[in-house]
This record gives structure tokens, C-alpha cells and sequence, in this order.
């Protein structure tokens, strides 16, 4: 028996030295709190964000939330107490999460915003293509079809939402309609897919096909919800085409969909670009310099800085994915991240 | 009361979901534009059949006294498990076979498989080791969607392949065939409740398993055999999933368990076990689905549906509630 207890010491002893090497390397531990990895953006954003921290020196950490909010609260808590070089935050709750955000930035350890904007307390950084101007690119574009259908801006639009308890979500939705509301001939149906669930948007679509038989355009919230939305589209016997279709996010499946001719745009949050953001400005995170306001090159993708009442912004808009640019490498739906390393901003 | 009053408040009674489900149709038709057309009725009849597969075997195992909690999470890995294989798109392998039809049985035979397994490893330590079901099937709950997201790295299989996504496409009286297999697995096991020794036996099992057990029947091969049926049955609905949506994303599924618990007591079957009878279990499907249909074309807000739906199923299981009562008094 003691055998064997020495055996397996000897085993941790050794795995251990092996990593004592990796962290003196590094420049310090970066932990990513994710809301969830039951969706593609998430998943990606996990490798992107680890791939570009890893070329300006970091070792990120990653913390799955399954989407709770009480969960991730915890985990701010107990990564606060490990006293990270930061923390990267993609909140699932936009607000709940405040407390938390001030509690690390209390105990010095700096907190950026990921995706998910927080406006309600200041954080070190926030790298956003922003959920609200998703909504306004996905308006452009709903504008632009309508248009193209009709000769004029007008119709009817099936808008199929995410789960509404996701912030997300509502504010895609926010954005989309406030534009939309310059078109009082456009009709917007809006019905929520709930906990983000494909054969839920399936059904939306089936059931509302059938009572509102003249809609134009359908706007699923993500790439997902429009696979199921085709299906159900196939089943009642359409063709590519015969219905507009729009989603956001820019997921591969949304991309596979446009090259199929299923889909009319897809609104692409840039991904990379985003994830490459926070790792050009970590030094400046992690040892609290300043970030100064200006236009930042991201991967070929004009980033602005500002600096707002939550402290500095980078803005990266979105862009309209189309079956003319699908192949784009850039877009994160393409899986073909960046060859060329991010480097950190002196 | 006369006989006659009291057979016909009984046959009320008994199948006072039908009844429930008829009212709501003929509310909801009268009252929300554009819900009474056959249309709607087959997609409410095409929305049920993965829940109410799903149903069936969790009614089983409920009947027999026991429970099952995994059933969501073993449907969401037969669908990514057929995504997987025979999706063309994103994770998907894109098998093919030779000649094409093949890949429906060899596909329903991976999901029943997958199910069926958890449902053995679930009904041994279960049955076997005397460990409590409710956290024996919330651990596999929780270990088998964890499966699924190492399974597909949070990513989706999409394009499924046509050959198994006929089901969803053609269709028999207006009715797609998907739905078809669901009706059709309700009247198979609804006659095996009914009509055969086994069936007879779970319902003993779950009115009182020590009786049962010194009555001779085989208790612990019969449990074992019920979970294995629910697991195979959820692998069933995780296969009807997968025709439905395509293919399968990491999230399929969610939310599938509760429902199909609320579907399960609104027709008639007592958590206690020992009750209940499958044409109401469908019944409860049905009536869940009418009033999801409902709220996607009433239009609301979309921070009011969960509420709505969420009183809608209360009223649903209060009226049953007090079906009860009444059974009881005319007993």
C-alpha cells in the first residue's frame, strides 16, 4: 500500500514540476468567466480568447456558468480569492454581476467585459461589438430586403427571439425595432424561442407560417434557431428563397445556410476581432496603465476606443454576412482563426 | 345518484383530459385569430411527438413507482449522437450507407442503443444497488448533457441526412410521419399497460412493490426492464428530435424534462405510482402543445409567455386536482 501511495506521489511530484516551467512563462493567469458553452459563439470565444492571451503572454482559465446567474456570481468569489492577473467577464446577467465586478476591482484584480456590455459600474476594459447595434445592423439589412422584395420598405417580419430572461437577446430585439420604427408599414411578429431551444424556434415557425401565411422576413437571434426554422420551412414544403431569412451571431451553421441559399444575410458579432481586443490590451489591463481613446487596428477591423462612465470601450461593429462574402476567412463562422499574432499595444 | 348519472360523471372523469383538451381547443379557436385551421391542429399533433415519446417512458417508470429525471438528457444525446453520424454539416461526419434507407434503422438503432444503455446503467445501480432514483437519474441528468457538450464541443451538426429526414417532410392525412410514430408508440404502449403480464406488473410494482414481490412476480427484472424501456424510449425522442430540428446543438432539448413531467400528471398518472393510463399521458401532450401554439400566435410580449404558460399548466394540473377529489367522494 505504501507503494503505491509513493508511486502515485512521485507521479503528482513530477506532473507538477513539468508544470511549474508553463507558469514561469506566462506572464500571469487570466480567468475567462463564460455564461455558457452550449452555443458556438461561447465555445469559440473560449478558444479564440485562450489563442490570442497565449500569444501576448498570458495562460487563460476558463469558467463555465451553464447560463446561472447565481453560479457565476460564486465564481467571481472563489476567482477572486486565486487573485488572477484579471478576470474576463461575459456576464450572464448584465447587471447581477455588478457587486461582483466591484469586489474584484476592490481587491485589485481587474475585471474586463466580454461581449456583454455592463454600464452600471466601471470595469478595467470592455471589448463589445455591442447587442443593441446588432439590432441596428440587422435592421439595415431587414430594410434592404423588404425593399428589394416590395419596392418599398414594408411587410411583415417574424422576429424569433432568444430566451427572454437573456438580456442579450432583449437588446438585440431593442435595437431592431427602435430602427424598424421608421417603417410603420413593416408589421413585426416577435415570439420568444425559449432557453434558446431549436426545435422551440422550429415550432414558432411552423404555427406562425400558418397564421400569418404573408411574411416576408423571419430574424432569428442566432445562426441555431434558424437551422430548426429551415427544417420546419422544408417540411411545409418551401424552397430556398421563398422566405427571407436573417439571424445574428455568425455562426458556421448560419454561414453553411447562406451558401444553401436558405439564408439572406447573417450578422456577424467579429468574434476574433473582439477576442483579439482584450489580448492586445491585457499588459495595459493587467498592470492598470491607461488606455487611450482612439482607432485601433484589430485584425485588419477598425476598433474604436472610448472612454466611457464605465471606463474604457473598444467597439467593433458587427458586419452583414452575405452570400457574397461568405467565404471571407475573417469571420469567425469560418473556423479559420488568424495566422498573423496579435501583438500588445505599447 | 343514479347508476346512470354516476357511469356517465365516471366516464367523464375518466377522461376528463380529453375533455380539457377539447374546451381549450374550442376556447383558443374562438378566441385567437388564425388557430382554428387543420394546419394548426397537425402541427400541434407534429409539436407533440417528441415530447409525448418522451413521456411515455418517463409515465413507465412513474407508474412502476420509480422516477426518471435523465430521460431530457439521454434524448439530446441519441439526437447528437445521429448528428453526429448522419449530419452532413458542421460536427457531422456525414456517414453515408448503401443503399440510403439504410441509414434510418442503423440511426434508430444508435439513438435506442444510447438510450437503452443509460437506462440499464441507471435501472443496476437502482434496482440492483437500492440507490435512490431521483438522484440516480438527476446525476445522469447532469452527466449525460455533459456528454453531449464534450461530445460536440458546444458546436452543432447540421444537415441531416434526407434519407432520415423523410420523416419530418412526408406526410400521412395531413400529418407528418414523425408524428405518425408517436401515436403509433402510444397505442403499442398503452395495449402493453393494458393488455399484457409485464404492464400488469408495473402497476402492481408501483401500488405496492412488497406485495408484488410476495406474489411471486419478478420485481427487480421487471424495474430493470422499465428503465431500460424509458431510456430506449427517450433515445426514441431524441432520434424524433433530431429529424425534427435537422441535425442537433449542444442545447437540444432543454427544458423537454418539466414538460414532460407537467404532461405526465395532467393526464392522470400519480407520482405516487401504481396509476395511470397512457391515452392521457398523449392527452397532456396534447394539451401542453395547443397552449405552447396558443401563446406563439397570441403575440405577446415576450416577457410575459413564461408566466402565461406557466398558470396555464397550474390551471391544467388544479382542474385535474380536483377531478380527484370528486373520484374520491363518488367512490
Amino acid at each position: 500500500m505504501k507503494r503505491i501511495v509513493l508511486a502515485v506521489m512521485a507521479v503528482l511530484a513530477l506532473g507538477l514540476s513539468l508544470l511549474t516551467p508553463a507558469f514561469a512563462q506566462s506572464k500571469g493567469v487570466v480567468y475567462y468567466l463564460v455564461p455558457t458553452l452550449l452555443d458556438e459563439f461561447q465555445t469559440g470565444s473560449v478558444s479564440a480568447l485562450e489563442m490570442f492571451l497565449k500569444q501576448t503572454g498570458y495562460e487563460m482559465k476558463t469558467l463555465n456558468a451553464d447560463n446561472k446567474t447565481d453560479a457565476q456570481q460564486s465564481q467571481m468569489n472563489d476567482v477572486i480569492a486565486l487573485k488572477p492577473s484579471a478576470i474576463i467577464l461575459a456576464a450572464v446577467d448584465f447587471n447581477a454581476l455588478k457587486p461582483s465586478i466591484e469586489a474584484a476591482r476592490a481587491a485589485g484584480i481587474p475585471v474586463v467585459e466580454f461581449d456583454r456590455q455592463i454600464t452600471s459600474t466601471v470595469s478595467d476594459f470592455t471589448s463589445v461589438a455591442g447587442t443593441i447595434e446588432i439590432g441596428y445592423v440587422a435592421a439595415e439589412q431587414a430594410e434592404a430586403l423588404l425593399k428589394a422584395k416590395h419596392g418599398d420598405v414594408k411587410g411583415k417580419v417574424l422576429q424569433v427571439l432568444g430566451d427572454p430572461g437573456d438580456p442579450y437577446t432583449l437588446d438585440i430585439q431593442k435595437g431592431f425595432e427602435e430602427k424598424m420604427k421608421a417603417f410603420p408599414g413593416v408589421t413585426i411578429v416577435s415570439v420568444p424561442a425559449m432557453q434558446w431551444e431549436a426545435s422551440n424556434a422550429g415550432t414558432i415557425v411552423a404555427d406562425q407560417m400558418l397564421a400569418n401565411p404573408d411574411i416576408d422576413l423571419i430574424f432569428s437571434h442566432a445562426a441555431h434557431l434558424s437551422v430548426a426554422a429551415v427544417a420546419s420551412l422544408e417540411a411545409a414544403g418551401k424552397k430556398p428563397g421563398d422566405v427571407m431569412m436573417m439571424s445574428s451571431n455568425g455562426a458556421p451553421v448560419g454561414l453553411d445556410l447562406i451558401r444553401k441559399g436558405w439564408l439572406n444575410v447573417e450578422v456577424e458579432q467579429p468574434l476574433y476581432a473582439q477576442a483579439a481586443a482584450v489580448a492586445m490590451f491585457m499588459d495595459k489591463i493587467a498592470g492598470k496603465q491607461e488606455i487611450k481613446a482612439g482607432d485601433y487596428d484589430v485584425l485588419g477591423l477598425k476598433g474604436t476606443v472610448t472612454i466611457e462612465a464605465w471606463g474604457p470601450n473598444i467597439k467593433i461593429p458587427g458586419a452583414a454576412i452575405s452570400k457574397d462574402n461568405v467565404d471571407d476567412p475573417a469571420f469567425w463562422g469560418n473556423l479559420k482563426p488568424p495566422t498573423a499574432e496579435v501583438k500588445s499595444v505599447p | 345518484m343514479t347508476p346512470r348519472t354516476r357511469k356517465t360523471l365516471e366516464f367523464i372523469l375518466d377522461n376528463l383530459v380529453w375533455f380539457m383538451l377539447l374546451f381549450v381547443l374550442i376556447v383558443f379557436s374562438a378566441l385567437i385569430p388564425n388557430y382554428f385551421q387543420l394546419g394548426i391542429f397537425a402541427n400541434i399533433i407534429e409539436a407533440s411527438s417528441v415530447l409525448g415519446v418522451m413521456s411515455i417512458g418517463l409515465s413507465l417508470v412513474i407508474i412502476a413507482g420509480h422516477m426518471d429525471l435523465s430521460v431530457e438528457s439521454v434524448a439530446a444525446l441519441s439526437a447528437m449522437a445521429v448528428g453526429v453520424l448522419f449530419c452532413s454539416a458542421g460536427i457531422g461526419l456525414g456517414i453515408k450507407l448503401s443503399p440510403e434507407w439504410l441509414m434510418v434503422p442503423v440511426s434508430l438503432m444508435v439513438a435506442l442503443a444510447v438510450g437503452g444503455l443509460i437506462g440499464l446503467f441507471n435501472g443496476f445501480l437502482i434496482v440492483k444497488l437500492k440507490m435512490n432514483a431521483f438522484i440516480i437519474t438527476l446525476a445522469s441528468y447532469i452527466w449525460v448533457r455533459g456528454v453531449v457538450l464534450a461530445v460536440s464541443g458546444g458546436r452543432s451538426a447540421q444537415d441531416l441526412a434526407p434519407a432520415i429526414r423523410w420523416f419530418a417532410i412526408q406526410r400521412l392525412l395531413g400529418i407528418p410521419l414523425t408524428a405518425w410514430i408517436a401515436i403509433l408508440c402510444f397505442v403499442a404502449f398503452s395495449v402493453m399497460m393494458a393488455k399484457t403480464r409485464f404492464g400488469r406488473h408495473l402497476m402492481m410494482i408501483g401500488g405496492n412493490e412488497t406485495a408484488t414481490f410476495r406474489a411471486g412476480i419478478r420485481v427487480t427484472r421487471n424495474l430493470i426492464i422499465a428503465f431500460v424501456l424509458a431510456g430506449a424510449i427517450a433515445g426514441l425522442s431524441g432520434w424524433l428530435l433530431a429529424i425534427r430540428t435537422s441535425g442537433a446543438t449542444a442545447n437540444l432539448g432543454v427544458g423537454l424534462l418539466f414538460n414532460a413531467f407537467a404532461a405526465v400528471v395532467i393526464g392522470g398518472v400519480s407520482l405516487k405510482g401504481g396509476i395511470g393510463a397512457l391515452p392521457g399521458v398523449y392527452a397532456g401532450v396534447l394539451l401542453l402543445s395547443s397552449i405552447n401554439t396558443a401563446i406563439n400566435l397570441m403575440g405577446l410580449p415576450a416577457n410575459f409567455t413564461q408566466v402565461i404558460h406557466g398558470f396555464l399548466v397550474l390551471a391544467a394540473v388544479l382542474l385535474d386536482t380536483f377531478k380527484q377529489r370528486l373520484r374520491q367522494r363518488l367512490a
